[in-house]
């Protein structure tokens, strides 16, 4: 509920319009691409950076939480209220404000759509690097504060490796700029500070990001495998040949099924996996670079190595692996994705612990992974209305999140922490570097406005750390 | 002069001093000292020279976990071994720590394609005036888990904390390299090449541009492209043909190549020895600027033309740090990166800093309240 007057001073400060106040209206900001859901008491569109200053002046005046949010396609519950509060929505702030491609720089709003970066480019031969599969829908400001990678994000690298510079709106309403064009500025790397703080510590209001290149030659392979494990191997396999691929995704045989048919794309229905290999370069090398791959793929046990033709073609793989989430939707009521990552050469064994995961829990548990970088995710079907399914679900994901913690590895490769594995925190690092982190929160936002209960453990499991709750009046500077 | 061998050594030897208030100086192997703002005199004095482990390195998993007092040296001899590298391409790599490449951020040429340490350090663990660990990122080359705090410790010329595990993740090295050397009349047509070139297909790792002063000891008084190629060898002869139709240029490989990106990377190291007064200025510009940027440095210089880092050399720190406040007033970022120690308390290093330079004041408060730890090594600012 907001404290009484809130609502009349935001509908004074932004006009009608330019807020959302009505149940129902709120109700569609209760949830993202996760499980978690819980509804703000206000979402406001801001349109300038400093209508977001305003925005949380007020909050901080009445002791609102602050969510900053783009498209809400994130899967860890990164851009929902957990306590209620404000939504800053950041649809209304959807400007390219420039391109300079001589300087292969972009400056965007942050509610620009990350695909929409490319289609401003790319007819010019340039693109933008970092490609969530949602890229169609999401935004450079949630990709930012999530740190999004991709499957292209093996060769280029994530988020953080493609925006030099920000402007932030600090909790007390401060408008600052870090970085810029520039490369190499001195002082602290407060951008990459920043960048996959999950709206904790400011909220974005401009980025500035690397255009990259188009390469001359792409080509797209497809590897058939009788045995997931030998898909998992041949992954081993290309880095020991030396050979860098853009992209090595994995799809298990359940999850072909799915994808093939509901999108056509020329999976086969009857393998049990899949890899998709990109290559891109200069012709010559990526020539030599496919026949490389084939010989690891077929040495590794693939019963077939085929490359796409066509751009058609090849954009027919692409639609079977990024509207992968979408087919899950027609044959399981919901579904719970995890984003693990294991070191490349443990992916076999990962691959087996989550069959016995899936195995012992009764749930289907399908597979669809950046094999590349050893980030899995594994989506584990469940059916919301079974009583006790969902307890089951998110069981299965902490164990196999557990594993790959264990493998030495991380439990999120891109999706984040949020709301949805923050007591995991507590098992993939140890007190003083949660401690860190939480004083470097706090040092941007003391008094716990921005996005309150996410990223780190909040005490409610059997935990130490605590986030400072909201207190009133304690001077920000 | 403290010399920890463990991790729970440096802590130990960093949390003592601080409890008393006593101001520290941290250092690797003092390879830079040139480098950024005076070297502090201090009431202790630690090296993390004696953490000089490696870790742990899988080579099929494309990652390496280091001590920080680890020769760069020593790192780059192992990864090659196994035909892999981290191509920082660090000034003063044949005596500079892991540590103190990192703190410094030192990189070279083939930063375009490659990147600086902020695009290969994938985790870290650095010690805390408090003494305690912190450890950030991991041994995966993805990972969101948490605040990127690593990315603190870059550039940051260990005012924070001691860096004392560094993780990175390595690459493949090409099967072929071979470099270029284009000389040019004029500046303009130096960079009308480099345009072509970027505005091209082609992916070079190197776009270094050399102006007639830095090129006289490659025997060559003209605007110079240096470029660096990698790939197999069909794709370096294509290279070479294609390039080969902007200039009139020459192409090395083996050991010739090796010798002129050792001349490109050391030219800081090797201009200091030979000038003891003298000091390198760093301006960051866009791509657009660098042709101006270049036009107004007048002895020596040097640009990562496909990066927008031009280095800019004097023999009098005095006309550095007049050329430098120039630059500011044309909207430059500029700082006096290396200079003699006598001269680094009279000048201004870091003439220009950002609107964001109050917020690094407080990350520095948060770490070190009383600016016990390499004061003033952050170009004198921090």
């Amino acid at each position: 509920m907001l404290p009484k007057g809130a609502r009349d001073r935001f509908a004074a400060l932004l006009g009608p319009g330019n807020y959302l106040d009505q149940p129902d209206d709120l109700k569609l900001y209760e949830y993202d691409g996760g499980v978690d859901k819980h509804a703000p008491d206000l979402v406001v569109f801001p349109r300038t950076a400093l209508d977001v200053s305003h925005i949380v002046k007020l909050a901080r005046e009445y002791r609102l939480p602050v969510v900053g949010r783009g498209a809400g396609t994130g899967l860890s519950g990164g851009a929902i209220p957990r306590e209620g509060g404000l939504v800053v929505a950041f649809a209304r702030m959807n400007r390219i404000l420039e391109i300079d491609l001589e300087d292969e720089r972009a400056v965007v709003q942050p509610g620009v759509v990350n695909l929409d970066i490319t289609a401003a480019v790319e007819g010019n031969g340039y693109f933008y690097a970092p490609d969530p599969s949602s890229q169609r829908a999401c935004t450079i400001g949630g990709n930012v504060s999530e740190n999004a990678g991709g499957p292209h994000t093996l060769a280029y690298g994530v988020t953080t490796n493609h925006v030099l510079g920000l402007e932030l709106v600090l909790p007390d309403g401060a408008i600052v700029e870090t970085g810029g064009k520039e490369c190499d500025l001195p002082g602290y790397d407060l951008t990459g500070l920043l960048t996959g703080s999950e709206g904790t510590m400011a909220l974005v209001t401009r980025v500035t990001v690397r255009l990259m290149r188009k390469v001359e030659l792409v080509k797209t392979a497809l590897a058939i495998y009788e045995s997931g494990e030998d898909a998992g191997r041949t992954v081993a396999e290309i880095t020991a040949r030396a050979i860098t691929p853009v992209a090595v995704e994995m799809l298990d045989g359940v999850m072909l099924r799915m994808v093939e048919e509901a999108t056509h794309a020329g999976y086969p229905m009857d393998a049990s996996a899949v890899l998709l290999i990109e290559l891109e370069g200069l012709r010559e090398q990526v020539e030599e670079q496919v026949e490389q791959i084939r010989e690891a793929c077929l040495l590794c046990g693939a019963r077939e190595f085929r490359v796409a033709r066509t751009a058609a073609e090849r954009d027919l793989l692409w639609k079977g692996r990024k509207n992968a989430f979408g087919a899950v939707g027609r044959v399981s009521p919901t579904y719970y994705v995890q984003d693990g990552v294991v070191p490349r050469t443990k992916i076999a064994p990962t691959l087996r612990f989550i069959a016995e995961v899936a195995r012992s829990s009764g749930l289907t548990i399908s597979n669809i992974f950046h094999a590349g970088d050893g980030n899995m995710h594994p989506i584990i079907l469940f059916n919301p209305r079974q009583a006790g399914d969902l307890e089951k679900a998110r069981g299965c994901g902490e164990a196999i999140l557990g594993y790959c913690i264990e493998a030495g590895g991380s439990i999120t490769g891109e999706h984040g922490v949020g709301m949805e594995k923050n007591e995991l925190m507590a098992r993939q690092f140890p007190p003083e570097t949660l401690e860190m982190m939480s004083r470097l929160k706090l040092l941007f936002d003391p008094e716990g406005h921005l996005n309150p209960g996410k990223v780190l453990p909040t005490g409610r499991g059997c935990l130490e750390i605590r986030q400072q709750p909201l207190t009133a009046g304690t001077p920000l500077l | 002069m403290l010399k920890p061998r463990t991790v729970e050594e440096l802590a130990e030897m960093l949390a003592r001093p601080a409890k008393h208030a006593r101001t520290i100086a941290l250092e690797g192997c003092a390879s830079k000292r040139l480098m950024g703002g005076p070297t502090p005199q201090a009431d202790e004095y630690v090296t993390t020279s004696g953490l000089n482990r490696v870790l742990q390195y899988e080579p099929h998993d494309l990652t390496i976990s280091v001590e920080a007092g680890l020769p760069w040296r020593e790192l780059t001899a192992l990864l090659a071994k196994h035909r892999q590298m981290i191509p920082l391409d660090p000034p003063y790599g044949a005596v500079a720590t892991v540590g103190g490449v990192v703190a410094a951020s030192s990189s070279g040429p083939r930063r375009r394609l490659y990147g600086t340490a902020r695009d290969v350090v994938i985790g870290m663990t650095f010690v805390t005036l408090e003494g305690k660990q912190v450890r950030s990122g991991g041994m995966v080359v993805k990972n969101v888990a948490g605040l990127d705090m690593g990315k603190l410790m870059i550039g940051s010329f260990g005012t924070l904390a001691a860096i004392a595990v560094v993780n990175f993740k390595v690459v493949p090295a090409p099967e072929v390299e071979r470099s270029f050397l284009l000389p040019f009349d004029s500046l303009a047509a130096a960079i009308a090449a480099r345009d072509s070139i970027l505005r091209g297909v082609l992916q070079p790792s190197a776009i270094d541009l050399l102006n007639p002063a830095a090129g006289a000891a490659l025997g060559n008084r003209a605007w110079l492209l240096a470029v660096c190629c990698g790939g197999n060898t069909a794709a370096v002869d294509r290279y070479e043909r294609e390039l080969a139709l902007l200039g009139n240029g020459v192409a090395f490989d083996g050991e010739r190549h090796d010798s002129l990106w050792h001349y490109v990377r050391e030219l800081t190291p090797t201009f200091l020895s030979q000038h003891q007064h003298g000091a390198v200025v760093r301006v960051s510009c866009t791509l657009k600027e660098l042709q101006s940027v270049m036009e107004f440095l007048p002895g020596v210089a040097l640009a990562r033309a496909g990066s927008g880092v031009c280095y800019g050399y004097f023999e009098r720190t005095q006309d550095a740090a007049l050329w430098l406040s120039s630059a500011a007033r044309r909207g430059w970022k500029g700082v006096l990166e290396f200079s003699p120690e006598e001269w680094k308390q009279d000048v201004e290093m870091w003439p220009a800093p950002g609107g964001d330079i109050e917020l690094m004041h407080r990350v520095k408060k948060l770490f070190d309240p009383e600016n016990l730890l390499n004061r003033g090594r952050l170009y004198r600012r921090i």
